[in-house]
């Protein structure tokens, strides 16, 4: 009946521990190599709804967090990996659900992992050329980032407020 | 079958029915759409980013600014992450208050989306009719909050204050009433033959992908998926309430505006008995003490909600310190809007108009 005994089973070396959540969900973390693995283990298993991905920057390590639901069995699970802060790349589970595309652009884009063999992966709520990813513990808020358009009409991302058409937002702040 | 050159256009993201700053962009066969593209991110207020410099409290308020046609239903499934965080209990009597607002929250958006829907479709008298029944239902939202639209109402530990005097009975008065007006807007719009022709029949998703692309709320049930996370993952005191999950298998437009309908009667429904609790129980509405300064243990909590327009989740981290380490939210706004591309494939551009007032989408929650 447990699917994270179920998936301790099949994937001997894949959980690497259990875990339960403060409002009783239980999760495991697991070795990102086996991340597609389980995943679709989980969706054959019925866990087919990702209600989640989020993206975790713990300074010394990254995340990534999966929340998952399954309509017939009626059970939530939570699945984790750890990744290196200097290079947080991971697989990407489109090819699970396809409802992942965009969270995992979206996780790309605010946080910074990169996630493999993803259709994709662009920015999607911040403008192509934006500098740094603003939920990182080291995000620098203090730098303003303006959009302007640019010689060919295109969106250009800049940190220089000279070229503003309303140069007294700048003046108003300071 | 004669083909055109094939060329891009652009709608929005200023544009009367895009409902906030989105912006498609097109390719084009002629009048047939080929391929969507959406381009997000004008209304994004990095939400997520602003939590962590706020306090748990802080953060209510904000919460009514991500869907800020449903403020209540926000409010409170950002505080069920945190009372689960915490372990708070909230007395009986503040989870009945607080479904009925949450239910009456529910009928305000679906009648702010009937309106918008028709008005996208050049129907300009279902909106004056939605918006003088939601009136009422804001007016009683204000005596109890002060606000109509940004209620910051529901918190951790319970509600802001309780129940003015003869809010049972001016709502009790409007939960009588409002079934004439919800059968006014079904005689006037749902067998008029211009509306069946505009939505039956496009817009399919079936069930498959309905799951698969992560759809959620009326959306999923219009693809007959009878899910309602009231029902199956039950929160708050929806256990102890009789109400009906309404889904219907068309797959297509108008099965999804149906579902809409029945929604504000079963929301009725809920409304009155969470009423005839709050009647009938004695006793405080929020937990006698909440501390000044919150500092829940180290921890992580997931709630997900059934907002209006679906799966609405909050994700909160804490490290120990009255700072939340990390809020994500997920909205249901964002992943609906997803599966929008595969929906309008192959239909009219007219059509697009249709499918894109069908999911219920709130820019506010799409960008956070």
């Amino acid at each position: 009946m447990n699917i994270i005994n179920d998936v301790k089973n099949r994937f001997e070396h894949a959980v690497v521990e259990t875990y339960t959540q403060n409002d009783g969900k239980e999760g495991m973390l697991i070795k990102k190599e086996s991340l597609v693995d389980v995943c679709g283990f989980l969706y054959k298993s019925g866990f087919d709804h990702l209600s989640m991905i989020s993206g975790m920057d713990y300074v010394e390590w990254m995340e990534v967090v999966y929340h998952v639901w399954s309509y017939t069995r009626k059970e939530n699970v939570v699945l984790k990996v750890k990744l290196d802060r200097s290079m947080p790349v991971v697989d990407s589970v489109v090819s699970v659900w396809s409802g992942a595309d965009w969270m995992e652009r979206e996780t790309y884009d605010l946080i910074g992992i990169t996630f493999e063999n993803h259709p994709d992966l662009r920015r999607i709520l911040l403008p192509e050329g934006w500098i740094g990813h603003p939920l990182r513990k080291d995000y620098d808020l203090t730098v303003d980032q303006y959009v302007i358009i640019g010689e060919d009409g295109s969106d250009v991302v800049t940190t220089d407020a000279s070229k503003l058409l309303r140069k007294e937002v700048l003046h108003d702040r300071n | 079958m004669t083909e055109t050159e094939e060329f891009t256009l652009n709608v929005g993201p200023v544009h009367p029915s895009t409902h906030g700053v989105l912006r498609f962009v097109l390719r084009m066969d002629g009048e047939t759409i080929k391929d969507t593209e959406m381009v997000l991110g004008q209304l994004h207020r990095g939400l997520e980013k602003i939590a962590e410099s706020r306090s748990y409290l802080q953060f209510v308020p904000y919460t009514d600014r991500l869907d800020y046609i449903s403020g209540m239903t926000n409010n409170y499934a950002y505080t069920k992450a945190v009372e689960d965080l915490a372990g708070i209990t909230v007395p009986r009597r503040g989870e009945y208050l607080r479904v009925l607002v949450m239910e009456l929250g529910r009928i305000v958006n679906h009648m702010l989306f009937t309106g918008t829907l028709f008005l996208d479709l050049a129907a300009s008298t279902p909106i004056m009719y939605c918006f003088r029944d939601r009136h009422n239902i804001l007016e009683l939202f204000e005596s109890l909050s002060g606000a109509r639209i940004t209620f910051n109402y529901i918190r951790p530990g319970g509600v802001r204050g309780d129940i003015p005097e003869g809010f049972i009975d001016k709502t009790r008065a409007l939960l009588k009433e409002l079934p004439s007006r919800i059968d006014e807007y079904a005689e006037l719009l749902n067998d008029n033959e211009i509306i069946k022709m505009r939505l039956k029949g496009i817009g399919m998703l079936n069930p498959k992908d309905a799951i698969n692309y992560g759809v959620t709320g009326p959306m999923l049930r219009g693809s007959g998926v009878s899910h309602d996370i009231r029902k199956d993952d039950p929160y708050s005191v929806y256990d102890e309430l009789d109400f009906k999950v309404c889904t219907r298998s068309e797959c297509d437009t108008y099965a999804r505006y149906i579902i809409r309908m029945d929604e504000m009667r079963e929301s009725l429904h809920i409304a009155e008995q969470a009423l005839d609790a709050i009647e009938r129980l004695q006793g405080p509405v929020s937990t006698s003490y909440f501390p000044r300064i919150f500092k829940p243990a180290r921890g992580e909590s997931y709630s997900r909600i059934e907002a209006p327009k679906g799966e609405l989740g909050f994700y909160i981290v804490s490290d120990g310190s009255e700072h939340p380490y990390r809020v994500k939210i997920r909205s249901p706004s964002f992943c609906n809007l997803m599966a929008l591309p595969q929906m309008v494939k192959g239909l009219k551009i007219s059509d697009l108009v249709a499918v894109f007032g069908i999911v219920d989408i709130c820019l506010g929650d799409v960008d956070r």
